[in-house]
């Protein structure tokens, strides 16, 4: 019998899918919108991290049972740092 | 404009900003490597932090991201927010959750970070400062 999955994995599961739709679909209803996350469920959608942030706390204050994902940028893209010796 | 500088550290450009730890809000100061070869203007990242002081400061958790170079491979991300009080700026960003910061700093600012200021050491060589 499958165990239940955690809100953080139903979070993440999510981000995941909204991700993937937004990179395969430029018209996504939520392209360049960052989404929020909280309990398995989209709670916020706003134009910026700021007011994603703002929002998603007032919904769910317990951060680690919130997600939040920028729809539409690429995260399979490497960035560089550069050593630091 | 207000500007706000600080000493080269170790031979490298720093700057210092704020952290709210949860739930109280107290202030904690981290020191950063000021590096404008880290990521790029249209990556997402703007600062890398020990991962602690990431959860510690009750950041939201954003999607992963990868990175190359001194750090390879996928690492957690954490909207923060993140202050420089001389600058009266206190925003959330996009931080990237490191297992180890570089050695005698508390992290790494990159790029998108630094450009939100105009930057540089102002004439003076032994300092760095951002200005508004």
């Amino acid at each position: 019998m499958p165990m239940s999955k955690t809100v953080q994995e139903l979070n993440r599961e999510l981000a995941d899918k909204l991700a993937e739709d937004g990179r395969n679909n430029p018209h996504h209803v939520y392209a360049g919108k960052f989404v929020g996350i909280a309990n398995g469920q989209v709670v916020v959608v706003a134009d910026n991290l700021n007011e994603m942030v703002s929002r998603l706390r007032q919904v769910e204050p317990n951060p680690t049972r919130t997600f939040g994902v920028e729809v539409g940028r690429d995260y399979s893209v490497v960035e560089e740092i550069w050593k630091v010796s | 404009m207000p500007r706000a500088v600080w000493p080269v550290s170790r031979g490298r450009p720093i700057i210092e900003v704020v952290l709210s730890v949860a739930p109280g809000g107290r202030p904690v100061p981290r020191q950063l490597i000021a590096d404008t070869g880290a990521g790029t203007l249209p990556s997402g990242i703007e600062l890398l932090l020990d991962e602690q002081d990431c959860l510690t400061c009750g950041g939201t958790p954003m999607q992963p991201i990868v990175l190359g170079g001194a750090y390879v491979g996928s690492y957690p991300t954490y909207a923060i927010q993140v202050g420089i009080p001389a600058l009266a700026f206190n925003q959330p960003v996009i931080v990237v959750g490191l297992p180890t910061p570089p050695t005698g700093f508390d992290g790494i600012a990159c790029f998108r970070f630094l450009n939100r200021f105009i930057y540089g050491n102002f004439g003076k060589s032994t300092e760095f400062g951002l200005e508004l």
